[in-house]
């Protein structure tokens, strides 16, 4: 799946370009992300595009989430759309993730402190 | 009197539940609405019914058959074929549905009721057949009244004050809609009007029948009386009728089960230790079910017959229909779910199967594997990816 990143305040902002998150992309997908997810990395996800996250999706943003929170960085996820947000709360990975609703929020959520 | 009740739709708009289920079939806790329809008409003297199927026909002919259970006779006119063993729809309309059954048998003898099989009524059909007689009319429908803000959601009906109707208007926004009376789609014909609809073509009661009848002028009443109207036309909608038949507010359902605790009805073979649970009611169990222990159930609720809530799930202001089993890492929040889907009370729909989340929602009878703890799930989802 590509994507862009770029940074804004010291947070790296990277925009999902896909519009499927599943089985046939999730391990290109971190692959792909392993620049990003330096250690000690203030990042946000913004979701915008993705229509569609399946169980191997999940696992992928587990895994970053994982990895930047072992290096004492952070992930934050923005910008989903009804039926990824209806998925997560589903599972209760909205307790696992922080989720905004929009890229403000989440940027201002690093401003406001740990 | 005898009745028709149109089956024959594909229901797109409530999808996912119409994925497997035509919309005269969907449940309402333990009964589909079209039982409701039949035991409503039978109430009122109806003892032959119609029921036109196309889209997963078989599903009401096999529940309903013969109507003898019911205490009705029922008999179908199916609108396909067969092509290489299976079914194939071919819906003609809602018109065309009635010109089908009068061609075939000439079965509208008398003046007959037409229902839609997706809206709950509690009209009173007597006081209905009693208006239309004493209109002389050859066609009735009954209309209602609702808040100006919202007719753009109706077919609004235009009438003079004894009922005579003078036109419709289709979805108006609230400044040009003439009233705010809107067709319900409970109708009321003579044999005669069968006679308007041509034959072996698709043919529709509200675009091309009443706007036909409107023009030659005949006989055409709206009944205005107050009545119970509960139309399933989304999501939402179904959503919200659950909701209400779960505190006794839809006619003709009662909540099933047997009170063992205040607010907690349930069925015979349930596996349940509600003070291991937490649970606040109304809910509602069905038969076979099983409830782990430390399972939240927050109602309102309905749990079907052989559904599974493992240890941990979270069924809060949820319907979940039968033989689901919802696992341990589920929550589901304001939503209707089965095996295959889930979908929100606002329409969000995650499908399950898809999705590859068979370890959230799945049938009960299906082989699974528990998961342990939330620790474990996370391990097994970060595998997946790396598998992927």
């Amino acid at each position: 799946m590509d994507f862009t990143t770029e940074t804004v305040n010291g947070v790296t902002v990277v925009t999902l370009q896909g519009e499927t998150l599943d089985a046939s992309n999730a391990k290109a997908l971190k692959t792909d992300l392993v620049p990003v997810l330096a250690p000690g990395a203030k990042l946000v996800f913004d979701m915008k595009g993705v229509r569609f996250v399946d169980s191997s999706g999940l696992g992928a943003l587990l895994s970053c989430l994982r990895q930047v929170h072992s290096s004492g960085g952070d992930l934050k996820l923005c910008e989903m759309g009804k039926a990824v947000r209806a998925l997560f709360e589903l599972v209760r990975m909205h307790r696992i993730f922080e989720i905004y609703n929009s890229r403000d929020e989440a940027l201002r959520s690093y401003s406001a402190g740990a | 009197m005898k009745a028709l009740i149109l089956g024959a739709g594909r229901g797109t708009r409530v999808q996912p539940i119409t994925h497997s289920l035509p919309k005269p079939m969907m449940p309402v806790l333990n009964r589909p609405i079209m039982e409701l329809l039949v035991e409503h008409l039978r109430h009122h003297g109806v003892r032959q019914i119609l029921v036109n199927t196309s889209y997963l026909s078989g599903e009401i002919e096999n529940y309903f058959r013969d109507g003898a259970r019911f205490g009705v006779e029922i008999g179908y006119s199916f609108e396909g074929r067969m092509e290489n063993g299976h079914l194939v729809d071919a819906p003609v309309g809602s018109a065309g549905a009635i010109r089908k059954i009068q061609d075939h048998s000439g079965f509208f003898d008398e003046p007959f009721f037409v229902l839609c099989g997706d809206a709950i009524i509690d009209l009173d059909l007597t006081r209905f057949a009693e208006f239309h007689h004493s209109r002389g009319a050859v066609a009735s429908l009954a209309m209602l009244d609702v808040p100006r803000e919202t007719v753009g959601s109706y077919g609004v009906v235009v009438a003079e004050p004894d009922g005579r109707i003078l036109g419709f208007q289709e979805k108006p926004s609230p400044e040009e809609a003439r009233s705010t009376t809107v067709n319900t789609g409970v109708y009321l014909f003579e044999p005669s009007v069968t006679d308007l609809i041509p034959s072996d073509v698709a043919y529709d009661i509200g675009g091309q029948l009443f706007p036909d009848l409107v023009r030659r002028g005949a006989p055409f009443y709206a009944l205005n009386l107050p009545f119970r109207w509960l139309d399933i036309g989304k999501v939402t909608d179904y959503y919200e009728v659950l909701r209400l038949a779960m505190v006794g507010g839809v006619p003709g359902v009662t909540v099933p089960g047997t009170e063992i605790r205040p607010g907690l009805r349930v069925g015979p073979n349930v596996r349940i230790r509600p003070e291991a649970c937490t649970i606040r009611g109304p809910v509602s169990i069905g038969a076979s079910a099983i409830i782990e222990d430390r399972a939240t159930l927050l109602g309102p609720c309905y749990i079907g017959p052989g559904a599974v809530l493992e240890a941990g799930a979270v069924v809060e202001e949820s319907f979940v229909f039968e033989y689901t089993r919802v696992s341990s890492m589920t929550h589901l929040n304001r939503s209707i779910a089965s095996g295959r889907f889930c979908v929100t009370g606002e329409g969000v729909t995650v499908q399950v199967a898809e999705s590859g989340l068979d370890w959230v929602l799945s049938d009960a009878r299906a082989p699974h594997h528990a998961i342990a703890n939330p620790q474990q799930m996370l391990e097994a989802l970060i595998r997946l990816a790396d598998e992927s």
